[in-house]
């Protein structure tokens, strides 16, 4: 019982006095122990929805459940891990004690040494290092260490690879998958790369802009463990294809409609 | 080991070298008799420590406890101002008019009319040196208690820390390099502040000395105050550079991001 399931969400913010709706009404909902990808254009409210399931803001209207339980006492409970575009390591704390840092704050004892995560990770070696020593990929493994050292039954991610280069990202993402597997855990990735969805995921949720709803979804039923190679297979192709069909149908669509656009 | 030292020595020498150039010269010009008599030979001024340095330490000593004294009242009331204006943004803006207000007080004139309330001794020093060296302080709190960054401050929401937890683990570290911006510009007006209150009227102190050798024509003494008190600000400005370096270095940070 701990997928994610969001119900009629809608979140508004108000900037100046005007009201702006990021999201409206979005159904979704993430298995236990799945891998969900959600992908849009720029301003579809992907990371708000990541931001909303870490109970960074509360949602206007419906409700949200993680594990069951609303996103305030998962997140007391550290039951939720996140990643963030930039690693946001502690520049005063070597990688040991930035991955301990949750263990600090919760004040347990971890099943799991934050040295085992960063063997996990493939950082043995830097444990003292700090984090302007390593490079930005080392620095988000770091990161991804750190969001599982409480073994959360979420790992929410908002574009973590997003400042890498094409071909870093290509390894982290196949390194997250191992992660992934054995932490076990339910993941949600945001990301604006179609592939990384495809390759990443059980299901891209592909959301649309102005404002944020769920246009369309994708199931992926390649196998696993995934390869890079798997990225060169027709079937790979297709599925990608169907995740540009939502995204550019909704595209097409909204511009031949505006009024419901701007609505 | 051995290139750092090289490193530190060809830092240091240009100005060592200049220094003593232009004291050689000074004891020539005086040895001459090309400058006034107001300009000692930088000798004498040396020989006026071994002679009056009893004195100098007599008077030196509340100088430095109204300086240090008005320093940390300062520092306590910039905290407390900027930590208000840091988390009730409404409040942000009286409390920079506040800091302007007395940054741009003349001392001079004012420290006058502080004589007539609080007298002229070491409470008007601390006043005065407090009030010289508040601004800085206030603007480099402010700035550093502003200095967390936004996803630093979702990771610790998410992490469910305790505000203590994010004041002690992430404001304070955050915030400290600001803060030894605002003290290395705050020491030596510090200084500057206890002098100009001590001219105004005191029974011991530096700037008082400094009085009296004018009065009696003492020139080489009067020197002697002013390398003294040169020596109080670059201590001041020294001793928290070197706080700075240490804990920059110890926490993997750049230098300086004033």
């Amino acid at each position: 019982m701990t997928g994610i399931d969001i119900r009629g969400v809608t979140k508004r913010f108000d900037l100046d006095g005007r009201s702006l709706t990021a999201l409206d009404s979005i159904d979704l909902s993430v298995p236990e122990g799945s891998f969900a990808a959600l992908i849009g254009p720029s301003g579809c409210g992907k990371s708000t929805l990541l931001r909303l399931i870490a109970d960074v803001f509360a949602p206007s209207e419906g409700a949200i459940a993680v594990g069951g339980r609303p996103p305030k006492a998962a997140r007391l409970n550290h039951e939720i891990g996140f990643v963030f575009q930039a690693a946001t390591l502690l520049p005063w704390r070597t990688v040991r004690e930035n991955v301990a840092l949750p263990i600090e704050i919760a004040g347990v004892t971890p099943r799991r040494s934050p040295e085992a995560l960063i063997r996990l990770v493939g950082l043995q070696g830097f444990e003292d290092a700090k984090p302007a020593q390593l490079s930005g990929g080392m620095q988000q493994r770091v990161a991804i260490a750190r969001a599982l050292v409480l073994e959360p039954k979420v790992l929410l991610m908002d574009e973590p690879f997003g400042a890498l280069d094409e071909i870093t990202r290509q390894r982290m993402n196949v390194e997250l998958l191992r992660i992934w597997r054995e932490s076990g855990t339910t993941a949600i990735l945001v990301t604006h790369t179609i592939s990384e969805a495809v390759f990443m995921a059980d299901r891209v949720h592909v959301l649309s802009a102005n404002p944020g709803r769920v246009a369309g979804v994708v199931d992926v039923d390649l196998p696993r463990p995934r390869s890079i190679d798997l990225m060169k297979s027709p079937r790979f192709n297709a599925l990608e294809n169907s995740v540009r069909q939502v995204l550019f149908d909704d595209d097409t669509e909204a511009e031949s409609t505006p009024e419901r656009a701007h609505g | 080991m051995a290139e750092r030292l090289r490193d530190r020595v060809s830092a240091v020498w240009p100005p060592t070298a200049a220094l003593l150039g232009l004291f050689a010269l000074l004891e020539i010009a005086v040895a001459l008799g090309w400058t006034p008599i107001t300009i000692p030979a930088p000798s004498a001024v040396a020989m006026e420590f071994g002679q009056s340095g009893a004195d100098l330490a007599y008077h030196i000593v509340p100088s430095i406890t109204a300086t240090v004294a008005g320093l940390a009242i300062a520092a306590t009331l910039a905290a407390t101002l900027a930590g208000i204006g840091a988390s009730w943004r409404r409040a942000n803006g009286p409390v920079m008019t506040f800091g302007v207000l007395v940054d741009s007080t003349p001392l001079i004139a004012v420290a006058p009319i502080l004589i007539v309330f609080v007298g002229g001794g070491m409470t008007l020093h601390i006043i005065v040196s407090a009030t010289a060296c508040f601004f800085p302080l206030l603007i480099g709190m402010s700035r550093g208690f502003r200095a967390v960054e936004a996803t630093a401050d979702e990771l610790f929401h998410v992490l469910a820390a305790s505000r203590w937890q994010r004041l002690v683990k992430l404001a304070l570290p955050s915030a400290l390099p600001y803060i030894f911006s605002g003290f290395k510009i705050a020491a030596p007006l510090a200084v500057l502040g206890t002098l100009i209150a001590e001219w105004m009227g005191a029974e011991r102190g530096v700037g008082i000395m400094m009085i009296y050798a004018m009065f009696s024509f003492n020139a080489p003494q009067v020197w002697m105050t002013i390398v003294a008190v040169c020596l109080m600000a670059i201590g001041g400005y020294g001793a928290f550079a070197l706080l700075e370096r240490a804990y920059l270095r110890w926490a993997g940070l750049e230098e300086a991001p004033t």
